[in-house]
């Protein structure tokens, strides 16, 4: 059986993707939403958000750029790409595929959709 | 920052050696994070000391993260694959072709690969550049050869200079590149003990004869091959993310090509001769690997001396 930890690693940059595609983040922002939203199911070792965001911006799926906030810090902000929306926009096919089919097993009659 | 975070932050910049160009955005942004987190745990109720350790514990291991952050940035582009690479294709290419006996292309080739590691010293030192270094040391190693046809007197002066004179520039550069990645040093070095392997095979006495011109004519192409091979082997390094399969790979082909140059120069391989070999591997990799603890741990004890010191003067 995967661990919470292995479910998470295996769909960080799908979860990332589907945050960012609500409005631009954060590091520390996309933390809290994605524990807040999974209602502390998903808790990230925060370092390990950071090469997970640079992964993707590598990969073309996101850009950061700073920006200094009216009290003078400065952040980083993540928006996702238009490579990066076809990318989730297929990965959430996945992952409705995958659900629907785990539950039509689990719970036989009951489909996702 | 306190003095544990500022530990933390510190091992993760040594750790993940960093390109400098990525070096303050991404630590920076890390700092920022730990700004954020610990305003949030102080707010809510928590000792400085105590808001801390949670911030810690919840970052996750400084090791974990660094090596994280080394495999988001260590692979190469393929631009990168093909400039890294450059030296040992022609170098390869030069042999293969049997074009090693004409002055113009060895000219051509010399040249251009020790044009291109200046371009790119010059040039904030990208990690291409770093396998091309020993190649540069090549005119280097020529002199020293020529050397051995001066006149007796002239040779028994000037040979201890020069081996001085070589040793203090391949130290220089050693250093230099360490300050990056002792990794990179082990990629520039690993091409030093194939090509004197070669010149040792083609010319034992060290003296270039009609005979050591014949050999190397007859072993070309295994030359030739042993620097395809190392072109392979630095294209797949750049473009491999995992800092322990760099490592595996270069000790791999270290081995494997050394084996094969010593296997044509004697026709086998005894015992004695692979532990001669596995040390001068070993040497490849632990050298750099020993002196860039050392140098770290001689900055971190001077860094402590100095703030006692400042201490002391407050």
């Amino acid at each position: 059986m995967a661990k919470r930890g292995d479910l998470l690693k295996s769909s960080s940059h799908s979860l990332l993707l589907c945050l960012l595609e609500q409005q631009p983040m954060y590091g520390y922002q996309v933390i809290k939403e994605l524990e807040a939203r999974s209602e502390g199911y998903f808790k990230f070792k925060e370092g390990t958000l950071y090469p997970a965001l640079h992964r993707l911006e590598k990969s073309g799926l996101i850009t950061g750029s700073w920006q200094t906030l009216p009290n003078g810090r400065q952040r980083r902000y993540y928006h996702i790409t238009a490579k990066g929306l076809a990318k989730l926009a297929q990965e959430k096919t996945q992952w409705h595929d995958f659900l629907n089919a785990v539950s039509l097993i689990l719970q036989p009659g009951h489909s996702v959709s | 920052m306190t003095s544990e975070l500022a530990e933390y932050i510190e091992s993760i910049r040594y750790t993940s050696k960093l390109q400098p160009s990525n070096e303050a955005e991404v630590l920076g942004e890390l700092e920022t994070h730990i700004e954020d987190k610990l305003q949030e745990l102080t707010d809510s109720g928590l000792s400085e000391e105590e808001a801390v350790k949670t911030c810690l514990r919840q970052l996750g291991s400084p090791s974990l993260v660094a090596r994280q952050i080394y495999e988001a940035y260590s692979q190469g582009s393929w631009k990168q694959v093909f400039m890294a690479s450059l030296p040992h294709i022609l170098f390869g290419g030069l042999f293969t072709l049997n074009w090693w006996q004409h002055a113009g292309w060895l000219v051509v080739v010399l040249s251009l690969i020790a044009g291109i590691a200046v371009y790119g010293w010059r040039h904030g030192k990208p990690t291409w550049i770093f396998s091309w270094l020993s190649y540069s040391l090549l005119p280097v190693l020529a002199v020293g050869i020529l050397l051995v046809y001066l006149p007796k007197g002239l040779s028994l002066l000037a040979i201890p200079v020069y081996i001085a004179l070589a040793a203090w520039w391949l130290i220089h550069i050693v250093t230099q590149t360490l300050k990056k990645d002792w990794l990179f040093s082990s990629v520039m070095l690993l091409p030093m003990p194939i090509i004197i392997g070669w010149f040792l095979a083609v010319s034992p006495d060290w003296k270039i004869t009609t005979t050591s011109l014949e050999r190397a004519n007859i072993m070309a192409p295994w030359i030739g091959l042993s620097f395809l091979a190392l072109g392979l082997t630095i294209a797949a390094f750049i473009r491999i993310r995992q800092r322990w399969l760099r490592i595996g790979l270069l000790v791999l082909s270290g081995i494997i090509t050394l084996s094969l140059v010593v296997h044509y120069a004697y026709g086998q391989i005894n015992t004695p001769m692979f532990v001669g070999l596995m040390l001068v591997m070993s040497g490849v990799f632990l050298v750099p690997l020993v002196l860039e603890r050392y140098f770290r741990n001689r900055s971190k004890s001077l860094a402590k001396n100095t703030r006692i010191d400042n201490a002391k003067t407050a």
